[in-house]
């Protein structure tokens, strides 16, 4: 016999299919292959036919027909065993039903290395079950989506075999399992939703749990039998047996639940082990082989059913992420920004995942949806991502262990799913899910307690609360599924697309900008030029005419008003020249006395407006670098504006200085004339505008669009800061090269 | 052939008119004659040099629909009797480029069209006083 003494170093490696022992509600007797010997047979035998085991022990399996109430004369049980060899199955006759001392048997066959199992237990079902099992399949497949299919389950599972309670069990990620759907009576406490440790369920049983497809332990308190034989050192394997006896582990962790009867029947999907449906009982009870089957039915129908709603709702998911990306795809083509086509409307990047929120890293904008870390955490992150990923999708579903600045934020974000859209650039998007903490609830420690014994050695003993227990499982959130990284690449490919589509558009589009520019200046150019001419002819006449002595003074005051009119004209005509060209003139870098040429300036612009009662205060004026006539047409402009828009004051001041600011020289013109209202800041150096308050003040409206031109031609800047009825100051930065 | 003072190529009837005011009132006796177009012009400079008759000076027009003022200043400064007429370019530009390439292919002058007729006697003044004083000294 084998003995094995379980601890916590080798639990998982008790050999639980060689127990040698039997639960006793039935007996087992073993036949070597080839000469049909009893090799093995329980020691129980005894209680359920007229000898006892060790007088069978040995001895040809044709002695047992000797026990057997004859049903048909002819019955042998060695022909029995011959009709499962010749078929190659023992499924179409087992059970086979037989008679022993008036009480109803059933025999099952299953294989077992050199010997053949022959399992006798009660046979208690008095009635047909098929019809109850249609019902229940029928009853259990109303259920559409994968919960309502369990919950059936149960219910229907528990109306056949009437056990207390009847859970289903998933396994999840590494081996720990949670009870997705119950039925019981209504005295017990429900079990609903709890998690049980993979310990609970070791690898190895895990392994059987796909073999034998349903598996019944009818009393914990029953003492098992154990199963004799002459054979040194050849323990039977009950891997096919169904009165092999259950690990004592296993009773004391029913024991300890309060369990009396427990029966089990596999799920699997996709040929893994899905789950269980795991019936407990608290008083003893056995189920009928029929029931059982039964039972195993369900279980099956459930499989199957499951592997299909499973797929399909897999299959609903990816159809809605696909919905979502070409809601998404039409967004952006609707949509000149990317941000607002993915964030702006009712689907958004957040629905590509089943993520709790999303960040968006594109063109130095940061926007975020859902629940995410704070702003500079995320900047981090994607600081982080930039050195360190190199792939175009990363994720993981325990973000805090890998970088250590996620763990402040790793409540939130213990999950990352990341798409790069320019490395470059360190453009991306993330997803985050949450640290799974809160939903896990334990059915008690799950840590097995291991107590010392009295010899020092730690022993197992399967934990007696179950009470529900909650751990805190740090850092990881709910792992990222395939179908959430394919929709996640789908996007990607998306936006990329979108991006580069996007940046073809600007580029054609600045292209076709520059060239209008080009055509504009020459348009402006030559139609001004055209128009002087004829305006030269208008003049001429006039001023000829004016020297006819025999004209009236109303004639010539008429004259005198196309002379201006023509006058204004041609001023606002060489003005626009002068615009266009900015625009057309070759850009020239010369070193420009600045102190001369503002002189000059000066002078020209005082004389000009004959602004003798105003004061000029010159600063600093250091040479910059330009072309001489560009700078002059500038500094022209903003000495005229400053001395014609502080005309109105008593004593105007205009003031020019600079400064040097870092790689800049910034020119200042300042005066304390009418000032600008702020509200059009961004239209003060627009083409043809001019403010409210300066109609009284002659001016074409082109003088700052030129000073604008320019200055941005030489790659400066110019800004202006004003104060009605203050005064206005100007701002002119030219690269300090 | 009367030899004119100045030979004037202008495609602009109106302001050949003023320039025909504006020099009769400099000097009634100066003898202007006024060509509308580059290919007329072209003849005339040919007959010129047949007839061996030598204007005083030539005023071009530079913008001229067909043959430009530079071309006929190109033709002009080919042909070996006509080469040392003083030639001013007169124009509306004021482009610094129009200047510039007047001046490479051998323009005495350039001169940006005054504006108005009384701008336009002062210019036409002073281009007599320099030129034909001038001329006349180097006689």
């Amino acid at each position: 016999m084998t003995t094995f003494s379980v601890d916590l170093t080798n639990c998982d490696r008790e050999p639980i299919h060689i127990p040698g022992k039997v639960q006793s509600h039935g007996f087992l007797i073993a036949v070597d292959k080839i000469d049909f010997l009893i090799a093995y047979i329980s020691e129980n035998t005894n209680l359920f036919v007229k000898t006892s085991a060790g007088n069978l022990l040995g001895k040809p399996l044709s002695t047992i027909n000797a026990f057997l109430d004859q049903l048909a004369p002819e019955f042998n049980i060695e022909d029995l065993l011959r009709l499962g060899i010749i078929r190659k199955s023992f499924d179409a006759i087992s059970p086979h039903p037989v008679i022993i001392n008036k009480n109803q048997y059933y025999i099952t066959i299953a294989d077992s290395g050199n010997n053949f199992l022959l399992e006798f237990e009660p046979a208690t079902l008095q009635y047909d079950l098929q019809s109850v099992i249609g019902r229940s399949a029928s009853g259990m497949l109303q259920g559409k989506s994968v919960s309502s299919l369990l919950k059936g389950a149960a219910v229907e599972v528990k109306k056949l075999i009437d056990y207390d309670r009847v859970m289903i069990y998933k396994f999840l990620d590494e081996g720990h399992g949670e009870v997705v759907a119950e039925q019981m009576n209504e005295d017990l406490e429900p079990f609903f939703g709890l998690h049980y440790p993979a310990s609970d369920i070791p690898k190895q049983a895990r392994e059987l749990y796909k073999l034998n497809l349903t598996r019944l332990i009818a009393d914990v308190n029953k003492e098992d039998s154990p199963i004799i034989t002459f054979l040194e050192n050849k323990p039977l394997d009950l891997t096919n047996s169904g009165l092999r006896a259950v690990s004592p582990i296993h009773i004391q962790y029913l024991k300890n639940m309060g369990v009396c009867s427990s029966f089990s029947i596999s799920l699997i999907s996709h040929g893994e082990l899905w789950g269980l449906i795991a019936c407990h009982n608290y008083s003893p009870k056995f189920i009928d082989y029929k029931a059982r089957e039964g039972a195993k039915l369900i279980g099956q129908i459930l499989s199957s059913a499951l592997e299909y709603r499973q797929d399909a709702e897999d299959s609903e998911m990816v159809d809605q992420f696909k919905d979502i990306a070409t809601a998404l795809t039409e967004q952006l083509n609707r949509d000149k920004y990317l941000i607002e086509a993915i964030t702006g409307h009712k689907k958004t990047i957040l629905d590509v995942t089943k993520a709790t929120g999303a960040a968006i890293l594109f063109e130095n904008n940061l926007k975020t949806i859902g629940t995410v870390p704070a702003d500079e955490d995320i900047l981090e992150l994607a600081e982080w991502l930039k050195q360190t990923n190199d792939e175009s999708v990363y994720y993981t579903h325990r973000l805090s262990e890998i970088h250590s600045p996620a763990r402040k934020y790793k409540r939130i974000a213990s999950g990352i799913l990341v798409c790069t859209i320019s490395k470059e650039l360190g453009e991306m998007i993330i997803w985050f899910k949450p640290e799974l903490i809160s939903t896990v609830t334990w059915a008690g420690n799950p840590d097995k307690p291991a107590t010392p014994e009295e010899n020092g050695l730690l022993s197992l003993s399967p934990r007696k609360s179950f009470e529900a227990w909650s751990e805190e499982v740090n850092n990881t959130s709910e792992k990222w599924l395939p179908e959430e990284i394919a929709s996640v690449l789908r996007i990607r490919e998306i936006i990329i697309t979108d991006v580069n589509k996007k940046a073809n558009e600007i580029r054609q589009l600045n292209e076709k900008l520059q060239s209008a520019y080009e055509e504009l200046d020459t348009f402006s150019y030559t139609i001004s030029h055209d128009l002087r001419t004829p305006l030269t002819s208008v003049k001429t006449y006039a001023e000829l005419l004016l020297r006819n002595k025999s004209l009236d003074d109303s004639a010539r005051k008429m004259l005198g008003r196309i002379l201006t009119g023509a006058d204004k004209m041609n001023f606002l005509i060489k003005e626009i020249l002068n615009l266009a060209r900015v625009g057309r003139s070759e850009i020239t870098f010369e070193t420009v006395n600045m102190q001369l040429l503002l002189n000059e300036v000066a002078t020209e612009v005082w004389s000009a407006f004959k602004a003798d009662k105003a004061e000029l205060i010159l600063g600093q004026m250091p040479d910059i670098n330009g072309d001489k006539t560009m700078i002059a047409q500038v500094f022209t402009n903003l000495v005229s504006n400053a001395v014609k828009y502080s005309s109105t004051v008593e004593k105007p001041t205009i003031e020019i200085s600079s400064y040097i600011d870092g790689k800049e020289i910034v020119y200042t013109v300042k005066d304390n004339g009418m000032g600008i209202d702020n509200r059009y800041y961004d239209r003060v150096f627009e083409l043809f505008k001019r403010m409210d308050n300066v109609k009284e003040i002659e001016g074409t409206g082109v003088g700052l669009a030129i000073v604008k031109r320019v200055v941005e031609r030489y790659n400066g800047r110019v800004w202006f800061e004003s104060k009605l009825n203050v005064g206005s100051t100007f701002y002119v930065a030219f690269k300090n090269i | 052939m009367k030899t004119p003072d100045i030979f004037y190529v202008e495609d602009d009837i109106d302001y050949a008119f003023f320039m025909q005011s504006a020099v009769q009132e400099v000097k009634d006796t100066l003898n202007l004659t006024i060509v509308e177009d580059g290919t007329e012009a072209m003849v005339k400079l040919q007959q010129f040099a047949e007839s061996k008759t030598k204007p005083k000076l030539i005023l071009l027009d530079l913008n001229l629909p067909g043959l430009s003022g530079l071309d006929l200043l190109k033709f002009i400064r080919d042909i070996p009797y006509l080469k040392s007429i003083p030639v001013i370019l007169f124009s509306t530009s004021d482009n610094p480029d129009d200047v510039k390439s007047s001046i490479e292919f051998g323009a005495n002058a350039y001169l940006t069209k005054p504006d108005g007729y009384d701008n336009l006697v002062k210019c036409v003044h002073s281009v007599h006083d320099f030129w034909f004083n001038q001329h006349l000294r180097m006689n």
